[in-house]
């Protein structure tokens, strides 16, 4: 992937953008379907409760390597949570491939440029935010060992 | 014979539903949590009402007015006379949230599937992903909100005073000021933890089976008038942190165990916990034996 983070936040957030309320909820969904299943190698982790995204309303886990200086995201979502899984798989695509760097320096206002907010509502957008931030802490700390 | 429910006809199954979902007195109307699971799939004919899109003003804390609520009705197919059942996730917790609006709007003829998504999952029946049905248009008329079943704050502090029933829905570690949220929950920040003084905290999901369903009368009896001691004939005031649980123990109060004085508190502990001078307990008050993790399924 030869874009910048930024570049591919933006491609992402004018596609939503072109779309109204309802087709930005499918495109979400979408984004929901092609989450990559969590690599067995977490399973464990996951089962024992570890790597749980606690300000998150449904179970979520995620984890976050620097491999090569590159970050990648694997997450596991309930099924019965597609807004977040959608959520989740969105800023995977978004942050995978980029440099520590990029991704910290992100300023992840996310719902307010994909014009979610009349989609889902302040309640949920706020527990999405906090995925986002999520991601960029746990990069900072990868980073940092 | 097993102890009935006081308004048994507000319940139907997921067997009646799939009978009924395409009857054109019936609609079925989808409320959930999470804003995509209607699209991830949904009850056949069924239309989608978002807790939170569509019963909720953006503008100002407040339910949509009577107008929004009649322009709703119309726009999904209901008209005054339409039976509306309402099913969810979370064993139909915003479903009865749903509900309580339709209600608050005098809606005649609502009704709750038991067991909401998890049930009609468990029973193998089939989910449709087509887009939201559109129905002909009614000339909905909506009547002024029916407040007796809605507690404002001032009224709730009266209520406290006299030391009248309360009952804080929330989990125990938010019933007894540990959390100022659920962890699984949203965070909907609140200056103060704690419950209103005399409230006794039955967590809402305790009323819920692992399917999803209703408890039978009897063991709802046994812990609404049992364990927290209230009596059917009293006013009741339910509560949690925004109004959204307690609208799952205004439905089970009011319809299954036949109180005829429940009113749900939507300011809840988002605006008791932050309000400036209205008194607040900490610690274990009455006590909850069951956390409500156990059950929630959230």
């Amino acid at each position: 992937m030869s874009a910048t983070l930024a570049e591919r936040a933006d491609a992402i957030a004018t596609e939503f953008a072109d779309l109204d309320p309802r087709e930005r909820l499918e495109l979400l969904l979408e984004f929901a379907e092609k989450l990559a299943p969590l690599p067995p190698q977490y399973a464990a982790e996951r089962d024992a409760g570890h790597n749980r995204v606690h300000e998150c309303q449904t179970p979520v886990f995620l984890w976050v390597d620097l491999e090569d200086g590159r970050v990648h995201v694997h997450a596991d979502v309930a099924p019965e949570a597609p807004t977040v899984k959608g959520f989740v798989s969105l800023l995977a695509d978004i942050v995978s491939g980029a440099t520590a760097a990029e991704v910290v320096a992100f300023q992840p206002n996310l719902v307010e440029r994909f014009g979610l907010a009349q989609s889902l509502g302040m309640v949920r957008m706020r527990g999405l935010q906090a995925i986002a931030h999520h991601i960029r802490r746990k990069v900072a700390d990868a980073a940092a060992k | 014979m097993a102890k009935p429910y006081a308004h048994p006809e507000v319940l139907v199954s997921t067997e009646w539903v799939d009978e009924h979902k395409h009857d054109p007195n019936v609609r079925v109307v989808e409320s959930d949590e999470d804003v995509l699971l209607y699209q991830v799939g949904h009850v056949p004919g069924a239309v989608k009402v978002d807790w939170h899109t569509d019963l909720q003003d953006e503008s100002v804390r407040e339910y949509i007015d009577k107008d929004r609520f009649a322009e709703l009705c119309a726009s999904k197919g209901i008209a005054n006379d339409t039976t509306v059942v309402f099913y969810g996730d979370k064993n139909n917790w915003w479903a009865c949230y749903a509900m309580w609006v339709f209600k608050l709007y005098g809606h005649a003829d609502c009704r709750i599937m038991n067991g909401g998504r998890k049930r009609w999952e468990l029973d193998n029946r089939s989910w449709s992903r087509d887009p939201e049905p559109q129905y002909a248009r009614t000339n909905y008329v909506a009547k002024d909100a029916d407040l007796s079943i809605r507690a404002f704050r001032d009224e709730v502090l009266k209520h406290q005073r006299a030391g009248k029933p309360l009952v804080d829905v929330r989990s125990p570690g938010e019933y007894t000021g540990e959390l100022l949220h659920m962890a699984d929950y949203p965070q909907e920040g609140a200056l103060r933890g704690g419950h209103i003084p005399g409230a006794v905290n039955i967590p809402w999901a305790r009323a819920a089976n692992d399917d999803g369903t209703f408890k039978s009368a009897k063991d709802l009896d046994k812990l609404y008038s049992g364990e927290a001691g209230l009596k059917r004939r009293s006013s009741v005031i339910a509560y949690c942190r925004i109004g959204e649980r307690s609208s799952h123990t205004w439905f089970v109060l009011q319809y299954l165990l036949g109180y005829p004085k429940v009113k749900n508190y939507d300011g809840s502990w988002t605006e008791w916990g932050n309000t400036v001078g209205v008194p607040i307990e900490k610690g274990p008050g009455k006590p909850a034996e069951v956390a409500e993790t156990v059950r929630s399924g959230a």
